[in-house]
């Protein structure tokens, strides 16, 4: 009884926006101020716009076909067999991704505040708690963003508004940056970290009215947005751009230098950190659920608790690959790009097709009280 | 674990128990029906309640004519009734009566309609109920020839008087509390909700303590589902007593395994009476005080009646301080060890020096510091619990003063460690419902051990743990953190803050009441209105003034 | 029963995998188990390292042609330091008793704290470092070292104070003023307050880094020195090119330099002399307000800055003229604009000498012409050049607006 359709529009959007705010925020200044110096908020802003359209088109999928997954309806637009290589390559990216927002999460832990503790060890429980979480429907899955959402917003804007007191106009400034020439690789590289918006996929099909999840991913995806834009603007604001390309983790060093009134904490680095916890917990989750939920739908699995416990060793070893944190970074990279082909190109691709056939789903109440998947 | 399944496996269970814990005598008796002769059906009570002391049987006869007994145990009834009410009618012997010749029929109803000054009478035929009605405190009234004998409620057990109540003391509000009597428990509930729409069911429930269970709903506002859901999660509980509303608390909750919970108990009965009007269902056990409240959310934990009479701002803020007090009650302490050896760079540089200077001399970790100490006040806490009162409150004062004192003395602790734990252990006081300060207080060990291990990220990830699994509780199918986590904005008003009363018109959402409106248009219009100054003096000019 | 011993299972084996995870407390260390350090000094030690080579193989020493460096650390004692404030007498202890200062001879910054390290048995903590003072001879040799050790370290924090001492530096580590229990933190307050008084700007070592690796931009350090009595003075600013210290300014030139930048609060005062030989006020700064405008002229960069100052009489050294006699109060406003406009000037020529412009004009060029600034700067090294080559014209307007209490 508890599958029926219960998620409501608030709630999808709180799902949206604490999947894509993870661990890509703490090195984000530095991949915008890459691309473009003193243009970085712009860059994330464009990039935040691009990872926009990847979703606009999922959710115009979604509401095509309300009862279904991407999986389920890419059966129906492409044929059987397309449609397994696209989800299974959809499955392997979200694995992915998994793998290497853990390893991320780990490294930065590792570097700045348990410096002796084994890297396995951190990646290990963050996967681990991801993992049982992932043991839930989609409904307690939806009510767990939804009581981190506050969370992780509250300590991000926090940093932002106490770091901006510190701030100088002149180091956002031209807006577009006096070396634009890397932007686009910059806009591709912050729009791969907007990739967690893919879980609308599933939470569209257990959303009360599906027909409000337009509005929904605007404002998940908005509300992520202006964080990150914020944030960017704060980093670039306090540290100049040039200062950024120094460090690994701006957001982090931005932490570092806030202090909060009155001296209560003379330094928010391991605070936020430890805040910041709940956001990657909130990623991954996300990821690790996507990844569960597509192959169970993939295999026509009855039981998705046992594949979880079967996946994480898998995701495990594929975190420990990269063998230092520059490595880590370049694959990073890369998977992002070709993530993007996943998460804009193939939906958009399948979208397409559906308008050609004009392939179109059941209208969500014909069978409401169908258990969603 | 699903609702259904849960409900499934009980059912399949109790159709095995059945056997096994049923009463040997009753089933015995259960066969028999009072015979026409009176000798016969004595025999039979008397052998069930052969060894019983207080067991009287008075054989009388009735009218002068018709020889009859009178069973009943002597120490649960009222002897004055019996003597006023039902020897001294019976065995009036009535002129008219003499000669008159009275078949068997006639004398039933002569005696049911004529003679008994008594309100509550019934009849049985059935031994084993004739029996069972003996060991509530009723009279049997066997009469020869008679194939049906007469029940007589003369039910009388001494109460204790309705007291202030001991847990849940406020400051304003009404001063009963529930006592241990079922009848005077719900009339404390009728008579503050005195409408028809207050309904009380009862079953029995208890194989051997035969336990009166009420449930008491509002129609019309509590969802009929949920107290279908009621109702059978508490017939099949198949259990030989039930002491106390406890037992039932742990049959009818959801998860039996979560520290959280999932049932309030309450000695209040304003605050079942506030519930009832929510939309909830009360549950009452004769032989206990506390009603249970279903379904529960976790916010009522730390909620007070007061929080309602009182001005809305200022319990507001005092609700939010109950808040901080829990939430510290939970984590202050693992904080307190993240920070000492994990990131001392995030207090002040004077300040961290200070504390490195008072745990010099401490030998242990802060993490074995701060366990040795807190274990050590749950002891005390729980020593102080169970001792007389008046050795007590010595106790107490010799245990935080002297003990916390020599502790630091003897370098056993830092001040620092004292202060934090008697701050903390303060503040699990301040939570109102006792079994949700409780939970919090013993998951604040496995905090204390995560911050051990991994600092301030060790105690996140704890909190995201325990976090989870609040998120994935629920009460009768509503989800345990509502109004928070579905969101909903109309419970929010009462979920930090208490909102003025006129901004709650609704009832809880949550709770999928038939009725939703609890405050009528007409009454929110007026408070919208300016008042009216009816003692402004520019009104009351047009008066004739005095002499 | 299957099914309860599935359970059983099923719970036992994760808590078996997470059973060597709870075994480990890799990074507890105790608050009183680190050596928390609270200061460190740099100095230049000559060539005698010493004979403990801790960090070195046979090999890499030869190539090391570096000049090694006397680090010094202040190290709080905890059991010193009394909880709470002070027990009895408390005020008494000194404060030469409640730190510690232990110094080494390494090649580099780290190889010196290893060879500390060997020496010292807990381990050195550098999440309280508040304050790191470098001798001048050793930030005109250049601070590289300094610059990525520290920002290298995680547990540095940014808002830290990085300054230069005049002479040695680790004098300073030692001395003990009488008005804090631990030296370092007078020291820091020192700044801390300069800051609040509008003494000094805010110059921690984060914003040192920020503005040192800004194209547009140079750093510039506190310049302090040891006075007789253990206290500290503020000289002035030690300003940077890249990494190289390029000369320091005097005290006053502090306030120039705040004025050119329009910092707020401000605190320097100044005497006015008006025409006659002995017509003296002292005015003190409390608002600055400054506009700059950029052009490019002849192919160069031109600034016009307007700085509007509001000044408060605060004595007078004669008592012939009266303060609100006509025209006394803009003979003061004018002759402090003149003077005013004639240090700003300076203070400005000064370090276009240097090729040091800590001021950030370039990365005002680079904000709002980066037309000009794409096409003939770009780098930070062209900047330190055209920095020489930049004009500008200063409007300086001075408004008094009150005097105290005395009518006069």
């Amino acid at each position: 009884m508890a599958n029926i359709r219960q998620i409501t529009a608030i709630q999808s959007s709180a799902v949206l926006a604490s999947t894509i705010i993870g661990v890509g925020v703490l090195a984000l200044p530095l991949f915008a101020v890459k691309a473009a110096d003193a243009g970085a908020p712009l860059v994330t802003l464009l990039g935040m716009a691009l990872g926009y359209i990847g979703l606009y088109l999922i959710t115009l999928l979604g509401i095509r076909f309300p009862n279904q997954s991407i999986v389920q309806y890419s059966e129906d637009i492409i044929g059987r067999w397309l449609a397994w290589v696209g989800s299974v390559a959809m499955i392997a990216f979200f694995a992915v991704i998994t793998a290497l927002g853990a390893r991320e999460f780990g490294e930065v832990v590792v570097t700045s505040v348990l410096k002796n503790t084994p890297l396995e060890v951190t990646v290990v429980v963050m996967l681990a708690l991801a993992t049982i979480s992932s043991r839930v429907n989609v409904t307690t899955f939806a009510y767990i963003h939804n009581f981190y959402f506050p969370l992780l917003l509250g300590p991000g804007f926090l940093i932002v508004a106490l770091s901006m007191k510190n701030a100088d106009m002149i180091n956002l400034q031209p807006v577009w940056g006096n070396d634009p020439s890397g932007m686009v690789p910059g806009i591709l590289t912050v729009a791969a970290l907007f990739q967690g918006s893919f879980v609308m996929t599933l939470v569209i099909p257990a959303m009360r009215r599906p027909d409000r999840a337009l509005q929904a991913s605007f404002w998940g995806i908005f509300i992520a947005g202006s964080l990150y834009v914020s944030i960017v603007v704060a980093a670039v604001g306090v540290f100049g751009s040039e200062e950024i390309k120094h460090l690994l983790w701006p957001t982090l060093e931005l932490a570092k230098a806030t202090t909060l009134p009155a001296n209560v904490l003379e330094r928010l680095d391991a605070a936020f950190l430890a805040v910041w916890v709940t956001a990657v917990f909130t990623t991954l989750l996300s990821t690790n659920y996507l990844t569960i939920r597509m192959t169970t739908e993939l295999f026509r699995l009855k039981d998705h608790n046992l594949f979880a416990t079967f996946l994480l060793p898998v995701i495990f070893v594929m975190a420990l690959i990269p063998k230092n944190i520059f490595q880590m970074y370049a694959v990073i990279e890369r998977v992002g790009r070709i993530g993007l082909a996943i998460t804009i190109a193939y939906p958009g691709l399948l979208f397409v097709v559906a308008l050609i056939r004009k392939k179109r789903g059941k209208r969500p109440n014909e069978n409401a009280m169908e258990p969603a998947r | 674990m699903s609702m259904r399944s849960w409900g499934k496996s009980k059912g399949d269970r109790s159709q095995k128990a059945k056997q096994e814990l049923s009463s040997p005598i009753l089933e015995r008796l259960a066969e028999m029906k009072v015979s026409g002769r009176l000798d016969d059906t004595i025999e039979a009570i008397e052998e069930a309640m052969q060894d019983d002391f207080d067991f009287v049987v008075r054989r009388f006869k009735a009218f002068g004519r018709f020889p009859a007994a009178l069973l009943f145990l002597t120490s649960m009834t009222d002897q004055n009734a019996i003597n006023q009410e039902l020897m001294k009618p019976l065995m009036h012997k009535s002129s008219d009566l003499a000669d008159a010749e009275i078949d068997s029929g006639q004398l039933h109803d002569m005696i049911l309609n004529e003679t008994l000054y008594h309100s509550n009478v019934g009849t049985e035929c059935q031994l084993d109920v004739l029996v069972q009605g003996i060991l509530r405190g009723e009279s049997v009234l066997v009469v020869n020839e008679l194939n049906t004998s007469f029940i007589v409620r003369t039910c009388h057990v001494d109460r204790r008087a309705i007291d202030q109540p001991a847990t849940e003391q406020v400051i304003r509000g009404p001063r009963e509390g529930f006592i241990e009597m079922l009848e005077t428990n719900i009339s404390l509930i009728r008579y503050r909700l005195q409408t028809p729409e207050l309904k009380v069911r009862s079953m029995t429930i208890g194989r051997r303590s035969k336990s009166l269970v009420a449930v008491c709903f509002m129609e019309g506002v509590a969802n009929p589902e949920l107290l279908e859901e009621v109702e059978r999660r508490l017939s099949v509980i198949d259990i030989d007593a039930v002491l106390d509303s406890g037992y039932l608390e742990q049959f009818i909750e959801d998860n039996h395994y979560s520290p959280f919970p999932q049932v309030q108990y309450t000695e209040r009965p304003d605050k079942v009476a506030a519930n009832l009007l929510e939309g909830r269902i009360a549950i009452l056990v004769s032989g206990s005080p506390l009603a249970l409240i279903v379904p529960a959310v976790f916010n009522q934990f730390y909620q007070t009646v007061e929080d309602y009479t009182e001005r809305f701002l200022l319990m507001s803020a005092i609700r939010v301080a109950r808040f901080i007090a829990l939430v510290f009650s939970l984590v202050f302490p693992a904080l307190y060890v993240s920070i000492i050896s994990f990131n001392p760079e995030l207090i002040p540089t004077e300040f961290a020096v200070a504390v490195a200077g008072g745990r010099a001399g401490v030998p242990f970790p802060a993490v074995i510091e701060v366990l040795i100490i807190e274990i050590s006040m749950e002891v005390l806490r729980e020593a102080t619990i169970r001792l007389p009162q008046q050795v007590g409150g010595a106790l107490s004062i010799v245990g935080v003063l002297v003990v916390g004192q020599a502790a630091v003395a003897a370098g056993f602790a830092s001040p620092i460690t004292v202060v934090i734990i008697a701050l903390t252990t303060i503040g699990s006081f301040a939570t109102p419902a006792y079994n949700a300060a409780l939970a919090l207080r013993l998951l604040r060990f496995p905090l204390i051990v995560m911050a051990g291990i991994f600092g301030l990220y060790g105690v996140m990830i704890g909190f995201i743990l325990i976090a989870n699994h609040l998120l994935s509780l629920k009460s009768f199918g509503v989800p345990y953190l509502a109004p928070l986590v579905p969101g909903s904005f109309q419970g929010m008003k009462d979920l930090v803050v208490r909102a003025p009363l006129s901004w709650m018109s609704e009832r809880p959402s949550f709770l999928y009441p038939k009725d939703k409106a609890r405050l009528s248009d007409a009454a929110m219009e007026e408070m919208k209105k300016q008042p009216h100054n009816a003692l402004d003096p520019m009104n009351l000019n047009d008066q004739p003034k005095e002499s | 029963m299957k099914t309860r011993w599935n359970r059983l299972v099923k719970l036992a084996v994760p808590m078996l995998f997470l059973l060597p995870l709870m075994t480990g407390c890799w990074d507890r260390l105790e608050i009183e188990d680190r050596a928390v350090v609270l200061g460190v000094s740099i100095d230049k030690a000559g060539s005698n390292t010493g004979s403990d080579d801790v960090t070195n193989n046979q090999g890499t020493r030869e190539r090391l042609s570096r000049d090694s460096i006397r680090v010094a650390v202040q190290i709080a004692l905890p059991g010193r330091i009394p909880l709470g404030p002070g027990e009895g007498g408390g005020g008494t202890t000194n404060s030469q008793q409640t730190v510690w200062v232990i110094d080494v001879v390494g090649y580099s910054l780290d190889d010196a704290f290893m060879r500390l390290q060997q020496q010292v048995s807990s381990r050195i903590f550098f999440g309280h470092l508040r304050v790191i003072i470098m001798s001048e001879e050793i930030a005109k040799s250049g601070i590289d070292n300094v610059n990525d050790y520290f920002r290298r370290n995680s547990e540095v924090r940014r808002m830290a104070w990085l300054m230069i001492a005049k002479g040695e530096a680790m004098p300073l580590l030692k001395a003990a003023p009488k008005l804090e229990r631990i030296p370092t933190l007078y020291l820091m307050s020192t700044l801390d307050e300069g800051i609040n008084m509008g003494k000094f700007p805010q110059d921690y070592i984060g914003m040192f880094w920020s503005n040192a690796s800004k194209k547009g931009q140079e750093g510039y350090l506190p310049y302090v020195a040891l006075k007789k009595e253990q206290n500290v003075e503020i000289m002035g600013l030690a300003y940077f090119k890249g990494a190289h210290m390029m000369g320091k300014t005097k005290p006053l030139q502090i306030g120039g330099y705040m004025a050119i930048k329009g910092i707020n609060p401000a605190g320097y005062r100044v005497f006015v002399r008006l025409s006659g030989s002995s017509r003296m006020v002292m005015t003190s700064t409390t608002h600055r307000d400054t506009k700059w405008k950029a052009a490019i002229r002849d192919g160069h960069p031109h600034f016009m800055i307007t700085i509007v100052l509001e000044v408060n009489v605060e004595e007078k050294l004669d008592m012939e003229f009266n303060l609100h006699d006509e025209g006394v109060l803009r003979e003061i406003q004018d002759v402090e604009s003149k003077t005013a406009t004639k240090m700003f000037g300076r203070l400005i020529r000064q370090t276009q000498e240097a090729g040091s412009d800590i001021f950030g004009f370039g990365e005002y060029i680079r904000a709002k012409k980066p037309g000009y600034w794409n096409a003939k700067v770009k780098t930070k090294e062209q900047w330190q050049e055209q920095y020489k080559e930049m004009t500008f014209d200063i409007k300086t307007f001075v408004n008094v607006r009150r005097v105290g209490m005395e009518a006069r």
